[in-house]
């Protein structure tokens, strides 16, 4: 079985995915994808199909659901929400990205100052 | 993470489903895209192109997903089992002659782990079992052994430790139902009042006994719930009705809780009384207060903290005071044992058991052997296989897998027709010994025998796995596939002989512990018993409710009488205990002319008999005279003694005449000289002991201590006197039941159930090892038959005879079995004395016995190599010359 290379990306696939479900409740695969296009302003150029693979991991950590329902043009459709573990999870995280970043921030701030 | 991995488990179950779904997703998300392509000005096709860019390719992104979906690996297995499954079923052949071999194997030894396990291992049912110690007094006369207790001396026990919470003692008894026609006698137990306590066990309905209870004169019981169903119809409004028994209006004040025992090794127990019934005074002293009456067992519960070698330093104590308090009683019993209950119940047990289950294991071992071996032939033909897959970029992990899981889903094939064997001969083989061994009975096939059979089966998959694996890695693949695995089958060749050498060394091991089991029983079978089991009915009849000893002899009297008139009967007589019942009494005596203080006298079995009683058994009367019907307490007392008993205490004497002073008493009489008057020969009291055991015979007037067992010897096939019989005593007292109804033959076929079981699952475990093995040999030879085909025709063409043929293949087998035949003489003759304590009347180092084994594998070896043989002597050799 190969070996996931980007870790670090998918973990930041996930917590993006968890975000937009977070800030705008039940959302099907494309809708998840179109957000995130619109957010990262195209500039995470990644394969739509990803998404899913996203979505299976963070199903099977208990942290969102998903359910059947009729998509905009009346198509069937899985739709995804988070649960509450999943807050739980994406408070956690937000904390820590927020600690990493400010960091990096000050460590690269440090570096320029020299 | 653990949600993780069960939805992943999930996952791998259940994969089409999801598989489904998603693509119904995957198919909503394209075409959603490709509209918005389409609104943004594409054409449909560029459109639908665009779309599918955007989403990456479908067809990796689902076995991407399928991978997460399932458990690492388990997708990798399943697909494995899946390939080894349509290997196997290829070659149907191969397949059932491993699962089957497997199958003797494991079954083999499920069967004799769902034994032991039921026996020894399992906890005794009550909770907190393991703190549950049997008490019992060693007696240090001859070599000491434990023994029972008196009431008196349990009473100070109980009244002086501190190392117990709660002391209490047991004895069997029977009882006779009476309250209603017709009248049944139950097997029952006299408790002290706090045995549920004790043992940590409610009753079902209704309480325990209180200590009040012990007193004389009380008349209470406890049923088990079998005899309430049965006989009082489950009535939950038992509890404080009066119920009949022994002539006595008793008062039910509880029933067990269903399935209950105690004593574990007395399962006919259906009804416990307190010690009150032994506290009753009657004729004679009461049993509560004889010192010298030593009827009882005891179990106990240890204080918290308390280790079983403190509670008997602190008991050994007690009993060394009641020694110096007691010397004429205590002194022969100074010390005690201390041993958890289980231990006493299954000790005896243990070490047959623990046998077994390594001679069971070599019988695995011999299968396995086998199964490896036919692994080995397939794996050479396999050979080209391989080496084209390990050409093609598989890792020798992978093929090692391959093979792994090939020989566990083998394993497993072999798993489910050992449960299937094992449930077989636990049928048959349970029956042969009843309730000799405690909870052998209650042997069945549950989940921790099946964890054990399957763990057996994983175990001996990659046992036998192995073999063929070392060679698989061994053979560089250009090899393999340039000489169409010849070299292969060299290597193999030798890995299969030595297979074999070990299979013949384990298969004499087994034969040699077969025989002499065989040569131990048919010894125990065949030796003299003493008396004549063929023609003889025995039986028991309850206590009526006349209790003194006066019209218990003379209604005794009156159905010997009875019985010796039925037609086909031609004599009836009295005996307790009977020959081959057990060594039930041993009670000491003085000799008139060595008189000795109480304690250091000798003491051997007694019994109690009728006149007739001799001639009835069949025990000759070598001396002196049998009793007759003026021995009665008017006349001098009088004793026959065995020869073993007179060879014993009166070596080079006469000793008709001689007098003696038993330590039975005949109810308040005082102990009194009793003239030897006869010698008869030796009866066995115990079937499986060695040496003839001393005893002293009562004439039953002059020891009135109950109605014994009687004994018809008959003309016509004794069970068809059973019912005259039966009718003969309704006649004479319609409410005295009869029970415990055998012949001669049955009894002494019961005295020798162990043995037998024992024997017989040897001999079963040497019959499987020695077909196995000349299987296994015969698998070896005709491959080298097969593959020295071309050898050997130019052999023939060259002009070897037929003989010089056969003799080569011959010569090749009984190479194989002479070095096993050497390392297993070794071994046989280390592990024989493992069964020395159960062997009787042979030696297990006898040369004789070795010599057998080997003769007999030396026969098997040469059958398993005489087809081949004839093959290899009838090769043309033009043919074989031209198939290269």
């Amino acid at each position: 079985m190969p070996k996931d290379k980007s870790e670090v990306l998918q973990g930041t696939l996930d917590l993006m995915v968890l975000k937009t479900l977070d800030a705008m409740g039940p959302l099907h695969g494309y809708g998840i994808s179109r957000r995130l296009e619109q957010l990262s302003e195209a500039l995470l150029q990644l394969n739509e199909g990803t998404v899913y693979a996203s979505l299976l991991r963070l199903t099977q950590k208990g942290w969102i659901a998903s359910a059947w329902g009729a998509s905009e043009n009346n198509r069937k459709a899985k739709f995804y929400s988070i649960t509450r573990a999943g807050r739980r999870q994406l408070a956690r995280e937000t904390e820590s990205w927020e600690r990493i970043a400010g960091v990096i921030g000050r460590v690269l701030r440090l570096e320029s100052q020299r | 993470m653990l949600r993780t991995w069960w939805s992943r488990l999930a996952g791998s179950v259940g994969r089409d489903a999801t598989d489904d779904e998603f693509d119904e997703e995957a198919r909503g998300h394209l075409e959603l895209l490709t509209e918005r392509f389409v609104a943004r000005g594409l054409t449909a096709e560029e459109a639908r192109y665009a779309a599918q860019r955007q989403f990456g390719r479908l067809t990796r992104l689902k076995e991407d997903l399928r991978a997460r979906r399932a458990l690492p690996g388990l997708d990798a297995i399943a697909r494995d089992v899946r390939h080894s499954v349509r290997q196997l079923r290829r070659t149907p052949w191969f397949t059932v002659a491993a699962a089957l071999t497997l199958a003797l194997g494991i079954g083999a030894s499920t069967a004799v782990f769902a034994v032991l396990d039921t026996v020894v291992l399992r906890p005794l049912p009550y909770p907190g079992s393991d703190r549950l110690m049997a008490f019992r007094s060693i007696d240090r006369r001859g070599t000491p052994h434990p023994t029972s207790l008196s009431y008196p001396t349990f009473f100070d026990f109980r009244s002086g430790t501190r190392v117990f919470d709660r002391l209490v003692c047991y004895r069997g008894s029977r009882f006779t139902l009476t309250e209603s026609k017709p009248a049944v006698q139950v097997g029952g137990a006299i408790v002290s009042w706090d045995f549920f306590p004790t043992l940590g066990v409610q009753p079902a309905l209704g309480r325990g006994f209180v200590k009040e209870e012990e007193k004389a004169g009380v008349h209470v019981a406890v049923l088990a719930d079998s005899l309430w169903r049965t006989r009082f119809a489950a009535d939950r409004l038992i509890v404080g009705k009066s119920v009949r028994i022994n002539g006595n209006q008793f008062t039910v004040v509880g029933v067990a809780p269903r399935g209950f025992q105690f004593p574990i090794d007395a399962p006919d127990v259906q009804l416990w009384t307190p010690i009150s019934q032994d506290a009753s005074v009657s004729e004679y002293e009461p049993l509560t207060e004889q010192r010298g009456a030593r009827v009882l067992d005891a179990i106990g519960r240890l204080k918290p903290g308390v280790t079983p070698e403190q509670a008997q330093a602190q008991m050994n104590q007690l009993a060394a005071d009641l020694a110096k308090r007691y010397p004429d009683d205590n002194k022969a019993v100074p010390t005690t044992l201390v041993q958890p209950e289980l231990e006493r119940l299954a000790g005896t047990s243990k070490a047959p058991l623990l046998t077994l289950l390594g001679a069971v294991g070599l019988v695995l071992f011999i299968a396995c052997a086998n199964v490896a071996n036919l692994l080995l032939a397939r794996a050479t033909d396999r050979a080209r296989e391989f080496a084209l897959r390990t050409a093609l970029g598989a890792s020798r992990r992978t093929l090692l897998w391959q093979l792994l899981i090939e020989s566990l889903v083998l394993g497993m094939l072999g798993a489910a027709g050992g449960v299937a064997i094992a449930w077989g001969a636990l049928q048959a083989l349970l029956p042969l010994v009843g309730d000799s061994i405690p909870r052998i009975a209650q042997t069945s096939i549950d989940g921790r025998v099946l964890a054990f059979c399957a763990l057996v089966a994983i175990a001996t998959s990659v046992f036998f796995s192995l073999a063929p694996a070392v060679q698989a890695g061994a053979t560089p693949p250009s090899d393999a596939l340039k000489q169409e695995g010849r070299n292969v089958a060299r290597g193999h060749s030798r890995l299969r002989g030595t297979l074999v050498i070990g299979q013949v060394t384990l298969g004499l091991v087994l034969l040699v512990g077969a025989e002499l089991l065989i040569a131990s029983f048919v010894y125990l079978v065949r030796r003299d018993p003493g008396f004549k089991p063929d023609h003889l009915l025995t039986f028991d009849i309850g206590a009526s409710d006349t209790t003194t000893s006066a019209d218990q002899i003379a209604f005794s009297d009156r159905l010997r009488e009875r019985m010796s008139a039925l037609p086909g009967v031609r004599s009836a007589a009295f005996g307790f205990p009977l020959p081959l019942q057990g060594d039930e009494m041993s009670v000491s005596f003085d000799i008139e002319e060595r008189r000795a203080a109480p304690p250091d006298r000798p003491h051997c079995d007694i019994a109690i008999v009728t006149p007739g009683f001799f001639k009835t058994m069949g025990i000759p009367v070598l001396r002196g005279r049998d009793f007759a019907d003026h021995d009665t307490t008017e006349a001098p007392r009088v004793l026959v003694v065995n020869e073993a008993f007179a060879k014993k205490y009166f070596p080079g004497e006469d000793v008709i005449g001689k007098r003696v002073e038993s330590g039975a008493t005949n109810g308040n009489e005082e102990n009194v000289l009793r003239e030897i008057v006869g010698v008869v020969g030796d009866a066995k009291q115990l079937a499986v002991s060695a040496d003839p055991d001393p005893i002293y015979y009562f004439p039953y007037k002059q020891m009135t201590w109950g109605i014994g067992t009687i004994v018809l010897r008959t003309d016509v096939p004794p069970l068809q006197v059973e019912s005259a019989a039966r009718a003969g005593l309704a006649e004479l007292d319609p409410l005295v039941p009869m029970y415990g109804i055998k012949t001669g033959d049955e009894r002494a076929a019961v005295a020798v159930a162990i043995p037998r079981f024992l024997m017989t699952l040897m001999a079963s475990f040497a019959v499987i090892a020695l077909v196995l093995t000349a299987v296994g040999l015969y698998g070896v030879l005709s491959y080298t038959v097969a593959r020295r085909r071309r050898e050997i025709g130019v052999r023939i063409a060259l002009g070897a005879g037929r003989r010089a043929v056969v003799g080569l293949v011959m010569r090749e087998a009984m190479a194989l079995v002479v070095a096993g035949l050497a390392l297993g003489a070794v071994l046989a003759s280390l592990t024989a004395r493992l069964l020395e304590r159960v062997l009787f009347g042979v030696r297990p180092g006898d040369p004789l016995v070795l010599v057998a084994g080997c003769v007999v594998l030396v026969i098997a070896g040469l059958t398993a190599a005489y087809l081949p043989a004839a093959r290899a002597a009838s090769v043309d050799p033009m043919q074989a010359l031209r198939t290269e």
